[in-house]
């Protein structure tokens, strides 16, 4: 077997390999576990790393005392239940390409430190928060960068300690109203608010925090006026691929993602890195639209010159009649307003939202989605946990961990 | 009855009023040669002029040179009109050959100079009456084009102006019939009668074929031939009885009992029809019909220079017309993969509409002499990967020599043209920029210009591209008479286009910025005003005079595509000028179709409006509601959920709740660590830091080609030789550490030879500290301390065969083996 070693080890090391492969074929089926073996499970799923003995000992001795959430808590205490978990549960949110291996960023922190904090998980699609790091030679948040977190990530700074809650208003400069939670940090505004037309944000924010994508909540039935000019009725000529399948998703979509009609991500030429969330604020006037709405709301206007103008930020949520009702709607919202941080809310209130995130961290942490009733009732159970919990997510890392422990 | 109208807010107007004023002016103009004023040009010049036989008196005015010109020297020819309405002919004698202007006075009788599409020269013609093309609509486009040519900038402002009037046949939805999908019932009750008495001319198969082919032998094309023939609603109004009873046409014994006979075959028809029922719990309208419409004007073109114009109107046979009205027509035969399409329009697939090289000369001819020219099109691209350029209009004779060329590739527009600084194929290509995607599958106008001025232009919905024409401009001496005009593909047809044309217009002149607006804003296609009486919904006395319903919301209405109708801006008009409203509600209105609303494409469902006025908007939005039977037999109406003080309440359904998903494949209960989490793994394990230079940057290195998903089925062996290379060099940096090594191997001899240092004591001190991290203490999920040890004991065993004599640091090197076993393996990755 022709093995290649590694550039700076050893040679004398070579033979071991042979070795480590038994030994990854060595490791068999789960026995029956007893308080140490769910112990180190539930270790290893929150904190991703191997327990000492000691805290071994610690989760053990809770476990027996039926007190497993509370060595699920003893295993987030580990800082790489932070640097490690979180990080990659959060970072592929951050994305168009789902990728994980993409750097730390404000998106990511932020939603590490709600965790960490126990904030209300709703808030992370409308609060003015944002999380930041300290440290000495931490370079400063910028608007227009993303070193801050990346000397963070790089340098191994501790997030679990490092991560401060910090009014997001104060921080970025945007208006404390237009804040909405991660949807207004530099990180998905870089991944979603460039160029295009804006959906890409309401798209990957209902993939990421509402579970469906646009397939599974289209409905070609909705009213249709508040398509917008760029959406052609006629494909290549054939206005049945319009009323087939167009109009099902963006009946439902263009009205909502009316909210996002102010912002923008505005970068250099060539250096998409460096660019920045802007927000068009009150007596901004823009001279293509005449309004406060970006030019992208505008593009395309052509292609079907009697489809809706957006001259505001306003938005509707439609699906709250209809097939979409099943995504359960905060009756106590009133389902249309003005700008992100009202949709935000109306998106994060909703039971698809609280479910949404449960299957995440069921996923997680159990590493499959629900295949049976008994999963799907666990999951429904800790939906129920989440919302009295005041939607702390990490109670559910906890419950999950204590559902998938092993027996 | 007195007849009420309303007129349509003219916002051209002025415009109007500013053309016709330079249009009266335009004698005193002409008279003034030299003046440096615009004139607009007469393009009649490609053909041979037939005017020559003239030899009366000469024109007594401009007006009546301008006829001569326009209309008189086209018609006057034999195999047009000029056998039957000369001297002594049929009245009115429009082209008598004795005095020009005994023949302007009669034509003055059967022109409308202001909408010359409602000639009763052109409405004749159109009807049939002596074609000289296959195509009776052909035929009277070209009138209407003479005629236009005629009145000159006259016309236009007029167009704008549409008069409402209460339609004829006001009906509730329900009443009208639709023509049944099959022809059985058309078979056993018309057709007999159809295909006794006129199928020996109107059938495909006869000697004598004439369309329409009602009397073929094949039923269903028969069917689908009478069915714009038949008046399911007033039948003794059908075609096919109005023919005999009124116009004598082809009679086979008594004009009368042959129209009775016919009409009692189409009411018999007409009875096995059964009624469609409308739910009585909806607020409704009237219904209309698209043909029940007024036309909305499409004019407002500008078309002065226009020296050749597809319309695609036909809407079949294998001509597409050029009916431009400038000789010689340059009529584009169809081939290949070309069908016609609803709302007038020609789809290519693999198929080209060409015209014959002598008549496409009148390009070369007109265009060169002018030294300048425009090329306009509706176009709707199938897709947005097409190149080659792919042809959409080209006047070539292959890839390589053309005289310019229209193309696609991708996402833009090309335009390619022979000229004294440009290649024979045209190129370099003026290209629309990438980065704009300018070209979009979607119905666009497209106009390329070229001037010695500004070289090539790109117009794009009307608006100017900015792209610029590098190349110096050059003249035309080059370009070839002898290709072919061409759309959608190469006239070799190796560059095939893919999509929908629906106008083609070549200019002999540039056509301006606000030209071109405003043949954008002119559209394309027929469109109407339908009128859905809502009188009876509104409880307003004025509403209904004379038992003549006088309120309605009117909705322009045009054929989309094939497949779809396009509603924009509905507005409520009252034709009764008496009438007042005060705040009276319409919410939530819903187009209906054939007995029902349509299912898809309500785009009014959210109105909430207030009427107040006897004209008012609605809405501002257009939609799209699917074509179902065809613009001739589709009935629409509207729906309501609140108009006045009716109203209907719509009951929003309650989805059924999702059943829950089946029960999935069983999924191991164990995965393995991902990438971030073997590298912090082994940073536990070894007291090493993540942040040691050599672990950082192999980190960095193979991140991603460690593990990325947990699932322990994609676990492959290039996962493993990632964490091999990882172990090693974390094990590396703990034995190369000397101040690490001893904390974590305490009294261990690095500095002795293996053999010495791997005694049974030696062996503990570095597999007890070792094994402890890494299997823990009484974990029995884990492999068991014994065999494990015995693989590593094994593995030092195998290392250390030197004995006393190896190399310096092999023991170092064992150990850095045996931590780099014990790290990499499944005791770690596996959770």
């Amino acid at each position: 077997m022709n093995i290649v070693a590694p550039s700076k080890a050893s040679p004398g090391a070579r033979p071991w390999l042979t070795a480590t492969l038994l030994l990854t074929l060595a490791v068999g089926s789960v026995a029956q576990a007893g308080p140490r073996e769910q112990a180190k499970r539930i270790h290893d799923r929150l904190a991703g790393v191997p327990a000492s003995d000691a805290v071994i000992d610690s989760m053990a001795a809770k476990i027996s005392a039926n007190d497993v959430i509370g060595a699920a808590n003893e295993a987030m205490e580990h800082r790489a239940f932070y640097d490690v978990t979180l990080k990659n549960f959060v970072t592929p949110w951050t994305n168009r390409d789902s990728n994980a291996f993409a750097p730390l960023n404000d998106y990511t922190a932020t939603v590490i430190g709600m965790v960490r904090d126990n904030e209300d998980f709703r808030t992370v699609l409308y609060g003015d928060i944002i999380y930041t790091g300290t440290g000495s030679g931490v370079p400063a948040y910028s608007n227009t960068s993303n070193a801050h977190y990346e000397y963070l990530e790089n340098n191994h700074i501790n997030l679990k300690d490092a991560l401060q809650k910090r009014v997001q208003s104060a921080v970025t400069g945007m208006p404390s109203a237009a804040t909405a939670g991660v949807i207004t940090t530099r990180a998905a505004g870089r991944a979603f608010f460039i160029d295009g037309t804006n959906r890409a944000m309401f798209r990957w924010t209902l993939m990421n925090h509402m579970c469906n994508d646009l397939e599974q909540v289209a409905d070609t039935t909705y009213i249709p006026d508040r398509i917008r000019q760029d959406v052609t009725r006629s494909p290549g000529g054939d206005s049945r691929v319009f009323l087939n399948n167009c109009i099902g998703c963006h009946s439902g979509m263009d009205p909502l993602a009316g909210a996002y009609a102010y912002y923008d991500y505005s970068y250099p030429e060539n250096d998409m890195e460096a660019g920045q969330v802007v927000y068009h604020d009150i007596g901004t006037i823009n001279e293509v639209t005449g309004t406060r709405v970006d030019p992208k709301y505008h593009n395309n206007n052509a292609n079907f010159r009697p489809g809706f103008v957006t001259v505001d930020d306003s938005w509707a949520n439609y699906w709250r009649k209809g097939n979409n009702q099943v995504l359960g709607w905060d009756s106590s919202l009133p389902g249309s307003g003005n700008g992100a941080k009202s949709m935000g809310m109306e998106l994060a209130h909703s039971e698809a939202f609280a479910q949404c995130q449960v299957k995440k961290v069921f996923k997680a942490v159990c590493l499959r989605n629900a295949v049976d009733s008994t999963d799907r009732n666990q999951i429904d159970q800790m939906v129920s946990s989440f919302k009295a919990s005041n939607y702390q997510l990490k109670r559910v890392f906890a419950e999950s961990a204590n559902y998938c422990k092993g027996e | 009855m007195k007849k009420i109208q309303a007129l349509l807010p003219m916002p051209l107007s002025m415009k109007w009023l500013k053309t016709l004023a330079m249009a009266s002016g335009l004698s005193l103009l002409a008279a003034c040669s030299g003046g440096g004023a615009s004139v607009e040009e007469n393009n009649n010049s490609g053909q041979p002029n037939p005017g020559t036989n003239y030899s009366g008196p000469p024109p007594q005015s401009e007006d009546v040179q301008r006829f001569k010109l326009a209309v008189w020297d086209n018609l006057v020819r034999a195999d047009r009109c000029g056998s039957c309405h000369g001297v002594g002919g049929q009245t009115p004698q429009f082209v008598r050959t004795d005095d020009i202007n005994l023949a302007y006075a009669a034509a003055n009788t059967v022109v409308n100079l202001s909408r010359p599409a409602e000639s009763r020269m052109v409405i004749k013609v159109g009807e049939g009456h002596n074609c000289w093309l296959a195509s009776n609509g052909a035929c009277a486009d070209t009138i209407t084009s003479y005629i236009t040519n005629w009145a000159g900038g006259s016309v236009g402002g007029g167009a704008t102006e549409v008069v409402l009037t209460p339609p004829d046949n006001i009906f509730m939805p329900g009443d009208a019939r639709s023509f049944p999908a099959d022809s059985s019932l058309f078979a056993s009750t018309v057709y007999p009668v159809l295909d006794q008495y006129c199928s020996r001319c109107h059938s495909d198969t006869a000697g004598n074929a004439q369309s329409p082919f009602f009397g073929s032998d094949d039923i269903d094309l028969a069917y689908s031939a009478a069915q714009s023939r038949i008046n399911l609603d007033n039948v003794p109004l059908s075609r096919l009885v109005v023919r005999l009873r009124s116009e004598f046409h082809n009679c086979w014994s008594n004009c009368t009992e042959n129209a009775n006979t016919m009409e009692q075959a189409i009411q018999s028809f007409v009875n096995g029809i059964p009624l469609t029922e409308v739910d009585p719990d909806l607020v409704i309208s009237a219904a209309n019909r698209l043909v029940d419409g007024i036309v909305a004007s499409s004019g407002g073109r500008h078309d002065a220079n226009a020296i050749a114009r597809w319309e695609f109107k036909t809407g079949s046979g294998p001509i597409a017309y050029d009916t431009s009205g400038v000789e010689p027509a340059l009529n584009l035969t169809i081939s290949g993969g070309v069908e016609w399409v609803g709302g007038w329009g020609l789809q290519f697939t693999n198929g080209r509409a060409q015209g014959s090289t002598a008549n496409s000369k009148k390009l070369h001819d007109l265009i060169k002499a002018t030294g300048e020219y425009s090329v306009e099109a509706w176009v709707a691209p199938a897709n947005v990967v097409q190149d080659g350029p792919a042809r959409i209009i080209s006047y070539s004779a292959g890839e390589d020599r053309t005289n310019f060329t229209v193309g696609q590739t991708a996402y833009n527009y090309e335009f390619l043209m022979r000229h004294a600084n440009t290649a024979g194929d045209g190129m370099p290509a003026l290209a629309t920029a990438d980065d704009d995607e300018r070209l979009q599958a979607t119905l666009q106008h497209v106009v390329m210009t070229y001037d010695p001025i500004n070289g090539r232009r790109i117009y794009v919905n009307g608006e100017f591209t900015g792209d610029m024409d590098r190349q110096n401009t050059g003249h035309l001496n080059d370009w070839d008479s002898t290709f072919a005009f061409v759309l959608g593909n190469e006239t070799n047809g190796q560059l095939p286009w893919a999509g929908i044309v629906k106008l083609v217009a070549i200019h002999n002149r540039v056509l301006t910025a606000e030209q071109i607006a405003q043949n954008f804003d002119a559209g394309v296609g027929e469109r109407y005003f339908l009128l859905f009486n809502v009188s009876h919904l509104l409880d307003v006395p004025e509403c209904t005079v004379n038992s003549v319903p006088q309120c309605y919301i009117v909705i322009e209405v045009s054929r989309f595509d094939s497949y779809g109708y396009l509603f924009d801006k509905p507005f409520f008009a009252s034709l009764n000028s008496a009438a007042s409203f005060s705040n009276i509600p319409v919410q939530s209105m819903r187009i209906g179709i054939n007995g029902r609303e349509a299912p898809v494409g309500q785009a009014y469902g959210n109105i909430d409006v207030q009427i107040s006025q006897a004209r008012q908007d609605l809405s501002t939005l257009g939609t799209v509601v699917g074509l179902e039977k065809g613009p001739s037999a589709d009935e629409f109406f509207l729906t309501f959920d609140r108009i006045g003080a009716h109203t209907h309440v719509r009951l929003d359904p309650v989805p059924p709740t999702p059943l829950p998903p089946a029960d999935g494949d069983p999924v191991s209960a164990i995965g393995v660590r991902t990438f971030d989490e073997i590298n912090a793994s082994m940073s536990v394990l070894t007291n090493v830091e993540q942040t040691n230079p050599n672990v950082q940057t192999l980190f960095q290195t193979i991140r991603q080609g460690l593990p990325n998903d947990e699932l322990i089925t994609t676990f492959s062996a290039a996962h493993q030789m990632g964490i091999t290379q990882l172990a090693i060099q974390y094990c590396n940096a703990l034995v190369e550490d000397t101040a690490k090594r001893s904390a974590y191997f305490p009294g261990f001899n690095f500095s002795a030879q293996p053999g010495v240092a791997f005694n049974a004591t030696g062996r503990n001190q570095i597999l007890d500290p070792l094994l402890a991290r890494i299997l823990g203490a009484n974990i029995s999920s884990q492999p068991t301390d014994a065999s494990v040890r015995a693989e590593l004991n094994a593995l030092i065993d195998r290392l250390s065969v030197c004995g006393t004599s190896c190399p310096a640091n092999k023991t170092a090197s064992i150990v850095k083996a045996v931590c780099a076993a014990g790290i990499g393996g499944a005791a770690m990755l596996v959770q």
